[in-house]
């Protein structure tokens, strides 16, 4: 009887470990736990998230992937400037790598696609800011606090000095700890593509 | 053979016996000191170890709080005297910080209480060691603060000692920028810096942080460079009080 009802189970359960882990990366930067900050930097793992299901699969379902995560941290931080915006791009670009062509599928590679997404994710944030600072009103470029008058614009210097911070910092620590998120997500979804076929 | 072990033995007691009583003797002539000293490199390693420097910290941090509120106590009774409207002591709402940034470019705190504990958008936070933020969202049973390192966030300040103003922005570490309103202002590394009264949106006199560093050259406005109080990395609980806006009250 168990053996009977446990295979229709399976996609299911794929389907809701792919959920949770999506959701978990999106509030795993609140926790900080040992080995997991850099300076007062935590792994970005959103990105990780997004780079691991992308990989295998078309640009598409990377850019929804994306967009999807990237509206996540929206709600938990401040909707302007979006997240969705660089998470979409990494996903279609790590999609578009096709690295099965290119390289095996290791730690290492997930590792350094992660480096370089980092980079872009945070290049375009920071456009964003800028863009947001030079031509859109003072209160969408600050905190939904901005209509009781304790916010402002970001200046420049701030925005490249983040942007650098993060860069520099958060594409270490975030490529080092990719393997970690990569590892069970990439088993549970090649069992999933073994069941399907 | 047995008459010489009795006459060693004997002997032997009688020098065993000197030697206790002459040892007694001296200990007991210089008030055992030998003793004592024994005793205490022996129970040197189970007493704990005190670090004087820690204590007499310790000490005079008690001695400021106490003076602290024997201060407030005189300021309030002299506001009495003087009959100015006092604000009743507020209700602080401590919460657990249970979250921090969810991204690399937000300054944010994620604490334990929300609206059904009383809390609403605009509320002030403060931690130990000062002024941390403002309650930015609640829902019923967390709230999310930005805080004051924010670069988006700006306080109006006061310095304590010259009573100059200026706007506090956060730089996103634990360091913040002051911008003086005055093109000279009366500045010194030290000063300390608290909210200022003319800000609507924070109580007055609460502490932000101290002066590190100034440069009277900075354009369009003299600068200074504030280390806040508030150890923002290590939070791990606040205080939350309602504030209600001056312009929105009724008196």
């Amino acid at each position: 009887m168990l053996n009977l009802r446990l295979p229709p189970l399976k996609p299911h359960l794929n389907w809701l470990v792919t959920v949770l882990s999506g959701l978990l990366a999106a509030v795993a930067p609140w926790w900080r736990g040992p080995g997991l900050e850099l300076a007062g930097l935590t792994p970005d793992w959103p990105l990780i998230w997004v780079v691991c299901w992308s990989v295998r699969r078309k640009a598409w379902q990377g850019a929804v992937a994306g967009i999807t995560l990237g509206f996540l941290q929206d709600a938990l931080t401040n909707p302007y400037p979006t997240h969705a915006l660089g998470l979409a791009v990494v996903g279609i670009l790590a999609a578009r790598l096709q690295k099965q062509r290119y390289m095996h599928e290791d730690f290492i590679s997930i590792a350094l696609i992660v480096f370089g997404m980092v980079v872009i994710a945070e290049t375009l944030m920071a456009l964003q800011w800028m863009w947001l600072t030079a031509f859109a009103p003072a209160g969408m470029a600050s905190s939904p606090l901005g209509s009781l008058g304790s916010a402002g614009p970001r200046s420049l210097e701030s925005i490249w000095w983040n942007h650098q911070r993060n860069v520099l910092t958060s594409a270490i620590l975030s490529s080092l700890w990719a393997p970690a998120l990569y590892w069970p997500l990439s088993r549970c979804w090649h069992s999933q593509e073994r069941d399907l076929q | 053979m047995s008459r010489l072990r009795q006459w060693r033995r004997k002997v032997g007691g009688l020098l065993l016996a000197t030697l206790a009583l002459g040892a007694a003797l001296s200990l007991r002539q210089t008030k055992g000191s030998l003793l004592v000293e024994a005793y205490t490199r022996l129970t040197a390693p189970l007493r704990p170890v005190v670090n004087p420097e820690e204590v007499l910290r310790q000490a005079a941090t008690r001695e400021l709080q106490a003076l602290v509120a024997e201060l407030q106590h005189q300021n309030r009774e002299l506001r009495r005297l003087l009959q100015l409207a006092e604000q009743g002591p507020q209700v602080k709402i401590p919460a657990a910080v249970v979250g921090r940034s969810a991204d690399h470019w937000w300054q944010q705190l994620t604490l334990d209480r929300g609206s059904r504990q009383g809390i609403k958008v605009g509320d002030v936070v403060v931690a130990p060691g000062g002024l941390i933020g403002r309650v930015e969202a609640v829902t019923p049973n967390s709230s999310r603060v930005l805080l004051i390192s924010d670069p988006t966030s700006r306080v109006g300040v006061t310095l304590s000692r010259s009573r100059q103003m200026g706007i506090l922005r956060g730089t996103g570490s634990q360091e913040a920028i002051l911008d003086f309103f005055d093109k000279n202002p009366q500045v010194e590394v030290g000063d300390v810096v608290v909210t200022s009264g003319l800000s609507s949106l924070y109580p007055a006199g609460i502490v932000v942080g101290t002066v590190r560093a100034i440069n009277l050259d900075a354009s369009p406005a003299p600068q200074a460079t504030v280390e806040l109080s508030a150890p923002l990395g290590f939070l791990e609980w606040a205080l939350v009080y309602p504030y209600a806006q001056p312009a929105a009250s009724p008196s």
